[in-house]
């Protein structure tokens, strides 16, 4: 592996966090209106 | 619980338990990017953003053709399920842009040096996201069903219209936005370990695509029914 390889994990981790959120995010927003729907 | 309430609710279900399987999917995508796929020499690590950022701009693009094409069939059929459709679509596309238009300036920033630029891949894809916001408004402004679904479905065709736009625009205009490596007519241009991530990670968006719409088209079904219900 070469040395001067670019150091910029700190931005790709931010993005793989940031994907988690919204997919998780939405997918918890799904679950609770369909949990609603269920009840109502 | 009529027979109809019954089965939005089962597609509800169907539709949880597909996501259910895209998450874990998803999960998976980020193991094999981060173990099993090699570093990429110029760009380091942020290059495996690309694994989440294209796929999920396939997912998006396709959610919005979706939505075009169920909003012809819907001024031509008149069925409110496919409206329903359109509708769910739309939402999920815009989950998915939401993914492409953060990840993607967090890939910017290290390689371009800029978060964002007005290059033309970039503002047609803004452009897109934009419209589909406006959709949403929309379907919310108009209470009375049948003119909501053929004001919306004229927006979702124009939405749709815009898509191959996005997709060619790198070929049309001088951009610096890196060009297709997978959705051309040549071969791949990236080392099979690579290609390998993406095709797996374009497998579970697509999954988790239809785990989404299909949850969101089965809300609206048991609303719509209880709606139906109420009226009678």
């Amino acid at each position: 592996m070469p040395t001067d390889l670019p150091q910029n994990a700190g931005y790709m981790i931010a993005a793989y966090l940031v994907t988690a959120v919204i997919i998780l995010g939405y997918s918890v927003s799904l679950l609770v209106r369909a949990r609603r729907a269920r009840t109502d | 619980m009529t027979p109809t309430l019954a089965a939005a609710r089962t597609t509800v279900q169907r539709g949880l338990w597909l996501t259910g399987l895209g998450l874990l999917g998803l999960a998976a995508v980020y193991v094999l990017a981060q173990g099993f796929t090699p570093l990429e020499v110029r760009q380091g690590a942020a290059q495996k953003i690309f694994y989440i950022h294209a796929p999920a701009a396939w997912a998006a693009l396709m959610a919005f053709v979706l939505v075009g094409l169920s909003s012809i069939i819907y001024l031509w059929l008149k069925d409110p399920r496919v409206d329903l459709f359109a509708e769910a679509s739309a939402e999920v596309g815009l989950v998915f842009s939401l993914v492409m238009l953060t990840t993607g300036p967090l890939w910017g920033k290290p390689i371009w040096g800029t978060w964002w630029t007005w290059d033309a891949r970039l503002t047609f894809t803004l452009f897109l996201f934009f419209l589909f916001v406006g959709y949403r408004a929309l379907r919310g402004a108009i209470a009375e069903p049948a003119e909501r679904a053929r004001f919306s479905a004229v927006v979702g065709i124009l939405g749709m219209l815009l898509v191959p736009f996005v997709h060619i625009s790198v070929y049309l205009f001088r951009t610096l936005h890196p060009q297709p490596v997978l959705l051309k007519p040549s071969a791949p241009s990236m080392p099979p370990e690579m290609v390998r991530t993406l095709l797996v990670s374009m497998v579970v968006f697509t999954v988790l695509y239809l785990g989404f719409v299909t949850t969101r088209y089965g809300l609206g079904l048991v609303a719509q029914t209880k709606e139906a219900a109420r009226a009678d």
